[in-house]
């Protein structure tokens, strides 16, 4: 159901950005790249919030015309930005939710793996098997 | 009305629009100059009250916009201003009439106008009137702001009526319904006595009202009125009108709230009550709340409370006025200008979030056809609206997307050179900077994907724009810093394009400094070929320069004056980790070492690779190298002559690559190894070559040899031969050779070797120093090979047991039991009998000869040189003395020595001995030779030195007396052997005899007739001993026969 899955560090770079191969690739990384912006943004909105009472979810970030945005921001900064098709109205902002939950645990065992040094682009097949099946899931 | 002002903020809605144009022939660059002084008068104080009036000016209006102006009456033109250049008085008619028929333009709207007549005399008009000025020229006319207020006033006055006429418009009257362009043929046939009708003939009648009391600057006024309105439309859902209302209401209150203007133009727009003095720290700060009090007006300060809207409510209002001017189709660029005014305000109270929601909406409104140059404005101004609100990333994207319209297809002529400013505009917003120092640090992180995209639109941009050698530095840029993220097939195709264009304007290491004042740093290649390490090289051991001790010893001395000292040992590390302790010579060829290795995918070519060096001239080598296709590390040696002396500093390299010219300084390369960049040139030395009479080995000597050998020459001797060896010393450089001294050294000792093997005469050389550069000198020295004659140890063993020279007799037990273990004990005989039992077997020698050599200025500051060549000599052998034994002669004070040659060469040859007649012996033929000798007393022979004695065990001491021993007896025996037709060398004995012969051949030192009972023969007894001193025969008998030797003869 996600088009697009992007894991960007805390610098905005992105460590990880996979999206659909039927589409236009470059596309996506302008999209997940522009919507750095709302990340920042709702950071930084945030910030004031108390920190253990942050939500690492984000929500819609922004709509496009053919895509919805989600993004969700670890505690340590890491953003997971999800691109979604709009026309696919059933899914529920909880499922984005639960995806972006799973993808987190993910990503938690790839920092978990001695081998991989924070900061490196994400080259693990346990990781893109998940992402392969959050895309695969509904579509 | 189509084409929207995205320029728009909420302030302009309390501004005067007003027209200024040219008329004729007006030069652009004049226009704009009084069009620029004419803009200067943007308010005006009006009679002295607290009321400021705002203008407008704009150089082009579409009068399409003007039919709206009943709408929002700040989009119409209700001053005209014409410019216009008149020559002579006869074309003032015809200026007139034009003129007049720009009026007609604007004409419906119009409050008033003015024409000025540029290069006129007033004189010349038939009447002087109001709306005309004359100037003699663009640059006489100081009374322009002054005219331009008064024509401002006189608008006023206008304005002033008209407010005052709509307001005071009972609600009896009949009132005129104000309409839009779109709507007048909806309303054909209306009942318009209903009151439905009137409500909303009414509402947009105050609405109007109040537009013009915001333009009159009576804000309260206004405010009060647009909430009436807002009432009255919202009663018969006039949603246009009521959208326009709640707009109205949100422009007072923003003029209210931000005095300092919406638009960003720093001081551009001014604060309420320009005479205050808070007004000008005011007008600097863009978001500041005007405290109250600001403005005088206490009737205005009531009602302020309950009719201005709060920050907050400004935005829902503004969010309602855009949700009904979206109602109609006709009303996009009022929704748009609004969502953007919006913006601005949002942008002010930083809230971004929110602007980006209206800005996400005006993206979406849609216009009609928009022409390429609308688009890319509406692109531009969304850029620029998402930069004001933080969101830089969507602003580059936006910039690149107007960027992309400069140059879209349909567009006839290409804006390349707008293009390539806009994109150069998105770099910030990508997190790119044209400077490859950024990207040395590390591993490059960003998005390479939307990176590379920008970088190759850049390159583009800057081809078409008809600037190679921008595209050159962006392409080397491309492939220096987004190398990891090209796959093969793009490395290929960037190169490829890059060697196109390079093919026109090669890249250089200059600046580029555009138009815009943007300065593009060089590009150098340091990953084409990657440098993995840098190691300068010591000069060929024959050229090191090689310091003379001094007796005052190291330097170290000078330093310090402790042996030790854990602070100077650490300050000296330091400096050796940065300077390399070998030498280079000035005017000698100098090499480093670089391990490369190319990422390419394919064959690179590298061309005119370089040092770059400081502190010592340097004149660098280029060399131009090929690369294999993603090599492994690849050594690559640089070369080049100091030609000073002093510190000299490896500072990076040059190189050429894909026709781009980089300096690579090793400072800025990543994980380089080095031993260090900084090398101490000394003055120049001479350079010896040395050539010689025999040919060159191919032998290499042992490696235990040490030292490096430059030549190494060979030769054949037989054993016993001598050879003169020529040697030819060569200057082949530049300063003249003025020392030389020459030492030998013997490498393989493993051979027991008889007189002196080398041996020469240096003076004759000497004679002809100094050697001039170019000039050759000669130098001879004597090879003698002179190796063990004897054969196998256990043929000479048979001595012992002949039958001739020992007797069986049990008197001579004791003195046998000592003699045993020392034949049994040497050395020499034992490792050699296994070798030497092939008698073809070949020996070799080798030696080193040294030439310590120097001149020049190097020799003045006290540097020499060192060469050696290697001498390989193979001795083979000649003939064999296999069996030694000797006869007693007739007289005691001599015998006879025989010895069993053995010709082993493939000669005959002839063999002699002192006073001994020729021996002639074939190949292989062995024969027994007589001489007779002199018994030798060797007791005449000086003892060593007492030292030694000490020192030496007495093993060593026994060997090295009868080394000297068979010395004596070789020079005096002189036996000599002959190849035919060959000379004469040659042959020695003294490894042939051994400890029994040597005694043979001993003179008796005591000499005695003892007479036996038994026997009538006379018997000899030899005594031998060690001792120094004899003091008598008994006592010698007693005391030192564990030491005593002796012989009987019977």
């Amino acid at each position: 159901m996600a088009v697009c899955v992007a894991v960007i560090a805390k610098e905005n770079y992105p460590l990880y950005i996979r999206s659909i191969p039927t589409e236009n690739e470059l596309k996506f990384h302008y999209t997940v790249h522009t919507s750095l912006d709302v990340v920042d943004e709702k950071i930084s909105a945030m910030g004031k919030a108390l920190v253990d009472q942050r939500e690492l979810y984000l929500g819609l970030l922004y709509p496009t015309e053919d895509y919805k945005v989600y993004g969700y921001v670890t505690n340590s900064k890491v953003k997971f930005v999800m691109v979604v098709d709009s026309s696919n109205t059933a899914l529920r902002d909880n499922e984005i939710r639960s995806m972006f939950r799973k993808l987190h645990n993910s990503y938690t065992d790839v920092m978990c793996n001695p081998f991989y040094n924070p900061g490196d682009c994400i080259h693990s097949r346990a990781f893109d098997n998940m992402v392969t099946s959050m895309m695969m899931q509904v579509c | 009305m189509s084409v929207p002002d995205y320029m728009q903020c909420a302030e302009d809605h309390q501004t005067l629009l007003v027209v200024v144009q040219p008329v004729g022939i007006v030069p652009e660059e004049n226009f704009f100059r009084i069009y620029k002084r004419i803009s200067t008068v943007s308010q005006i104080n009006v009679r002295d009250s607290q009321r400021v009036l705002y203008i407008r000016y704009r150089h082009h209006y579409p009068p399409e916009n003007n039919e709206w102006g009943d709408f929002q009456t700040h989009r119409k033109v209700v001053g005209l201003i014409i410019i216009t250049d008149c020559s002579s008085a006869k074309d003032w008619p015809q200026t007139f009439e034009k003129f007049h028929l720009q009026k007609e333009i604007y004409g419906s709207t119009l409050y008033d106008s003015r024409l000025f007549v540029f290069g006129l005399q007033e004189e010349v008009a038939e009447q002087p009137r109001t709306d005309v000025a004359f100037y003699p020229s663009y640059d006489e006319c100081e009374t322009v702001e002054k005219r331009i207020e008064d024509f401002i006033e006189s608008l006023f006055i206008v304005l002033e009526s008209k407010r005052l006429d709509r307001a005071t418009d009972k609600s009896g009257d009949k009132i005129p319904l104000l309409c839009v362009p779109f709507e007048k043929k909806d309303f054909v046939g209306l009942d318009t006595d209903s009151r439905h009708y009137k409500k909303r003939c009414q509402g947009r009648m105050r609405k109007h009202v109040g537009d013009l009391c915001l333009q009159a600057g009576m804000l309260q006024d206004s405010l009060v009125h647009y909430h009436m309105a807002v009432e009255l439309l919202r009663s018969v859902n006039d949603f246009l009108w009521l959208g326009a209302a709640l707009e109205g209401l949100c422009s007072a209150s923003v003029i209210y709230h931000y005095p300092g203007g919406t638009g960003g133009k720093a001081g551009a727009r001014r604060a309420q009550g320009s005479s205050l003095p808070t007004e000008a720290s005011n007008r600097h700060r863009p978001g500041a709340l005007t405290s109250n009090g600001i403005n005088a007006d206490t009737s205005a300060e009531i009602g302020r409370a309950k009719n201005c809207l709060g920050p907050e409510d400004i935005i829902d209002k503004y969010k309602e006025a855009i949700s009904y001017y979206s109602k109609y189709k006709n009303a996009g660029v009022i929704e748009l200008e609004a969502c953007v005014k919006a913006v601005r305000v949002l942008a002010i109270q930083k809230r971004s979030m929110e602007a980006s929601e209206f800005l996400q909406n005006a993206v979406y409104i849609n216009l009609r056809q928009l022409s390429e140059e609308e688009k890319i404005q509406r692109y531009s101004i969304l850029s620029e609206l998402y930069e004001r609100i933080g969101f830089h990333r969507k602003s580059a994207f936006f910039k690149r997307v107007a960027a992309m319209q400069c140059v879209a297809p349909s567009i006839s002529e290409p804006g390349w050179r707008a293009c390539y400013k806009l994109l150069l505009e998105t770099l910030p917003g990508y997190s790119l900077s044209l400077d490859p120092k950024d990207f040395s640090k590390g591993t490059h992180k960003g998005w390479a994907a939307v990176q590379m995209r920008l970088l190759h639109e850049l390159v583009y941009a800057s081809r078409r724009m008809g600037n190679p050698a921008l595209s050159v530095r962006h392409l080397s840029f491309l492939l220096q810093t987004m190398l990891d993220f090209l796959s093969d097939q793009e490395k290929k195709d960037v190169t490829q394009s890059l060697e196109n264009y390079t093919s026109k304007c090669p890249g250089t290491m200059q600046f580029i400094t555009l138009p815009e004042g943007l300065r593009l740093p060089p590009v150098p290649f340091t990953k084409l070929p990657i440098v993995r390490s840098v190691k300068l090289l010591n000069l060929p051991v024959s050229l090191r320069p090689q310091k003379m001790k001094s007796l005052l010893g190291q330097n170290m001395s000078a330093k310090s004056p402790f042996i030790y000292s854990p602070i100077i040992a650490h300050n000296r590390g330091e400096e050796r980790s940065k300077k390399i302790d070998f030498q280079w010579v000035q005017g000698d060829v100098c090499e480093v070492q670089l391990m490369v290795y190319n990422p390419m995918p394919f064959e690179l070519r590298v061309e005119n690779m370089g040092l770059l060096t400081a502190g010592v001239e340097f004149e660098s080598l280029p060399a131009a190298l090929s690369l294999p296709a993603e090599s492994g590390l690849y050594p690559v040696t640089l070369v080049g002559v100091p030609q000073t002396t002093g510190q000299i500093t490896i500072n990076g390299y040059h190189t050429s690559v894909f026709g781009v010219f980089s300096d690579c300084l090793l400072d800025n390369l990543p994980g380089l190894k080095t031993n260090g960049c900084a090398v101490e040139v000394i003055p120049a030395l001479p350079r010896l070559q040395i050539s010689t009479s025999l040919p060159r080995s191919a032998h290499t000597l042992q490696p235990s040899s040490g030292d490096d050998i430059s030549t190494s020459v060979s030769v054949q001797l037989y054993n016993g031969e001598t050879q003169q060896l020529v040697i030819k010393l060569e200057n082949i450089g530049t300063e003249p050779l003025e020392k030389l001294e020459v030492t030998a050294k013997t490498v393989n000792s493993k051979e027991k070797l008889y007189g002196e093997f080398l041996s020469w005469k240096l003076e004759d050389t000497l004679s002809q120093f100094p050697l001039k550069p170019g000039k050759i000198a000669t130098f001879n020295v004597n090879i003698k090979v002179k190796l063990d004659f004897s054969c196998q140890e256990n043929l000479l063993q048979d001595l012992s047991d002949d039958g001739i020279s020992i007797s069986g007799l049990p008197l001579s037990s004791p003195f046998r039991q000592i003699v045993k273990p020392r034949v049994d004990s040497k050395p020499i005989n034992a490792t050699e009998s296994g070798k030497v039992g092939d008698f073809s077997h070949v020996k070799t020698l080798e030696a080193i000869l040294n030439f310590k050599y120097s001149g020049g200025p190097g020799h003045a500051d006290g540097y020499y040189r060192n060469l050696s060549l290697g001498l390989h000599v193979e001795v083979e052998p000649s003939v064999f003395f296999t069996h030694v034994s000797t006869l007693p002669a007739t007289s005691t004070r001599q015998c006879h020595l025989l010895l069993d040659v053995f010709n082993s060469t493939e000669h005959e040859l002839t063999v002699s001995a002192k006073n001994n007649e020729d021996l002639v012996l074939h190949a292989g033929e062995c024969q027994r030779m007589a001489i007779q000798v002199d018994k030798f007393n060797f007791e005449s022979f000086p003892d060593s030195p007492g030292e030694r004695i000490q020192f030496a065990n007495p093993k060593q001491l026994e060997e090295e007396r009868q080394q000297a021993k068979g010395l004596e007896i070789n020079s005096k025996l002189d036996v000599c052997w002959k190849i035919i037709s060959f000379n004469i060398w040659e042959a020695s004995v003294e490894g042939v005899l051994n400890q029994l012969v040597l005694e043979h051949l001993q003179l008796a030192p005591l000499q005695w007739v003892y007479l036996l009972l038994c026997s009538r023969d006379l018997h000899y007894i030899n005594f031998y001993w060690k001792g120094d001193s004899l003091a008598s025969i008994e006592e010698h008998f007693l005391i030192i026969m564990p030491y005593l030797v002796a012989t009987v003869f019977i």
